[in-house]
């Protein structure tokens, strides 16, 4: 791990001179958020580093909501994206599970992925359903990023984790040598601390992802067919989920397929052709979702499928809130 | 650039002759532009152009590579278009997907198959294999049930089977005619009937959901171990590469995991009979 920095103004600078061989995209603030946008000229400077976190989850780079499977191509141009939250990072290590495995590496996924640097950002603040830290996640990058920034005091600091980090902060021109002041560290050093501590007082209630997993497992009924009640099978929560991954294959003339994302949560999902329907009733629908996130993807691929974002909670639009059923479930 | 052409792209098949099996079920026989093999047991996509997708096992020899059969039944939206299909129509298929029959674990055994319905297909494909090695079998005894006399399917099959040396044929079903001189009755009544050595046997269950659970209890009850009762489990598998998550059976992946699986594989995963 080696550290630099360089002022913001001349970050901004070479973020400018690398438009020209690459997509550089950034969160940047909206009217009523904060998403990845693609940087031109004019907003390189609005980029925000350090807040959680993109409206949308990562996987929107390497899993297009509707694409064409059979004749579709990926851009050439190479990707590179800044400010990407650690959750997400740590969700792509499913998703390459999934889709770059030994047997079927999906070649789109597998070119966007090769294609693209994902530079994460120190979240050095909290939002009210974060709970990454729960789940044994840390809000900063850590030995499985490549590199990682923060912005403190006007300045810039990056965190080198691996060779292909220091390659790529050479292309962007930077010296490599130039150590941060001791104080500027300290100083994130002391906010990341402050962010782990606000994290872990707010979900001080919330049950650890195994012990999430196991209370799942072993609960009955009740619960799920109380929260699922206020559930409208729309699939926001799996939509706007890191690590949802699951997809529709659509047909075409000319034996063309477009693959559309799709979830566990629409009616329908797991029918066969002989009407049989194991997902058929809302609540196991629903409770299917947590049953694959905390019990079954762990057990099939060894990782995490809740890397403790928040995003399903903030988007669902019957306010349900997996935390406090989780909660719940932990009380009884 | 890239594309994703080699993993979704269907191989066209000319679909080059129609069998009527029963009223509800018929065997297509395809002609791939290509040679195309498979193992005994796994599935492969089926392309109607421009309409659906749906997974078959293929009814046929799997030491065929020129051309290969899918006996389909009429219940649902691509099967329906399937059956009104012609010889010189066009198909795609995707594959072979999956873990089959591991007929290598079947040698020096005795194997018990039971099959309802067009469960009947795959498993017409594994007797093709399970010929080809007989020579390393003690004895094949076929289990088959239907509805009625009517929807029995492979009637020719059945009897050239019959006169295959250590190859059994036993029949049932729920409402005979005054023609019908076999088994009346679900196909769990042939059990009854059986004589196998069960230590020294394996039992092969494809049909129905319904079937699949009755005869799996059948079986168990009559003393097979879990681990010797293979299941060809059907799930709504759309991409065959373990990443759509519609076939999803617990921590299974049935399209690549399975479709078939030992009983103490999956006994304890969520709805698989269903």
């Amino acid at each position: 791990m080696n550290r630099i920095s360089i002022p913001k103004h001349e970050w901004d600078e070479r973020l400018l001179q690398l438009l020209s061989s690459f997509e550089v995209y950034a969160p940047v603030e909206n009217e009523f958020s904060c998403d990845y946008m693609l940087l031109d000229a004019d907003i390189i400077s609005e980029a925000v580093y350090n807040k959680p976190k993109p409206v949308t989850p990562l996987k929107k780079f390497f899993l297009p909501v509707k694409e064409n499977v059979t004749s579709g191509t990926v851009p050439a141009k190479p990707v590179a994206i800044f400010g990407a939250p650690n959750c997400d990072v740590m969700g792509l290590a499913l998703l390459d599970m999934i889709y770059m495995d030994e047997e079927y590496a999906d070649p789109a996924y597998q070119e966007r992925r090769e294609n693209t640097t994902v530079i994460v950002a120190d979240c050095l603040s909290i939002q009210e359903n974060c709970h990454c830290t729960s789940y044994g996640i840390e809000p900063t990058g850590n030995e499985h990023s490549d590199l990682s920034l923060a912005l403190v005091d006007e300045m810039v600091i990056l965190t080198i984790y691996n060779k292909k980090g220091e390659e790529f902060i050479k292309k962007l021109g930077v010296v490599v040598s130039i150590e941060p002041e001791k104080e500027l560290v300290q100083s994130l050093v002391k906010k990341q601390q402050e962010v782990m501590d606000q994290l872990k007082k707010q979900n001080s209630n919330l049950p650890g992802y195994q012990e999430t997993g196991k209370l799942i497992s072993a609960s009955v009924n009740g619960a799920w067919v109380k929260h699922a009640s206020n559930c409208v099978s729309c699939g926001a929560c799996s939509a706007i989920c890191p690590t949802c991954s699951c997809f529709l294959l659509i047909d075409k003339p000319g034996f063309e397929k477009i693959r559309q994302l799709d979830t566990c949560q629409y009616p329908g999902f797991e029918r066969v052709a002989g009407g049989e329907d194991a997902l058929n009733a809302l609540p196991d629908r629903f409770r299917n979702r947590y049953m694959c996130k905390y019990v079954w993807k762990p057990e099939k691929y060894e990782l995490q499928a809740c890397t403790g974002c928040g995003r399903c909670i903030e988007t669902c639009i019957g306010q349900i809130n997996k935390n406090e059923l989780f909660v719940e479930l932990s009380r009884v | 650039m890239g594309n994703n052409g080699s993993l979704y792209k269907p191989l066209k098949c000319e679909l080059i002759k129609v069998l009527d099996e029963s009223p509800l079920i018929k065997t297509f026989v395809l002609v791939p532009e290509e040679s195309f093999s498979f193992g005994t047991g796994q599935f492969i996509e089926v392309t109607v152009d421009g309409l659906g997708e749906a997974p078959f096992t293929p009814s046929s020899s799997p030491l065929k590579t020129e051309q290969l059969e899918i006996t389909v039944m009429k219940t649902g939206y691509v099967t329906d278009h399937m059956h009104s299909m012609k010889p010189g129509d066009m198909m795609g298929i995707r594959g072979p997907f999956g873990r089959g029959y591991p007929v290598e674990k079947f040698y020096g055994k005795e194997v018990l198959i039971l099959g309802g319905g067009c469960g009947f297909a795959p498993i017409r494909s594994l007797l093709y294999s399970l010929i080809a090695i007989s020579d390393k079998l003690k004895k094949v005894t076929l289990c088959y049930g239907s509805k009625t006399p009517e929807d029995c399917i492979y009637k020719p099959y059945i009897q050239e089977l019959r006169e295959t040396p250590k190859f059994e044929v036993m029949r049932s079903v729920d409402e005979p005619d005054q023609n019908w001189t076999e088994r009346v009755g679900v196909v769990t009544v042939l059990l009854d009937d059986v004589n196998m050595d069960i230590k020294n046997s394996v039992a092969v269950v494809c049909g129905p959901p319904i079937m699949m659970k009755f005869g799996t209890m059948k079986l168990l009850e009559m003393g097979y171990p879990e681990h010797d009762i293979y299941l060809s489990m059907e799930k709504n598998m759309s991409c065959g590469l373990g990443k759509c998550g519609h076939c999803m059976m617990g921590k299974y992946l049935v399209c690549k995991d399975g479709p078939v699986f030992t009983y103490d594989e999956i006994k304890n995963q969520p709805h698989i009979w269903n």
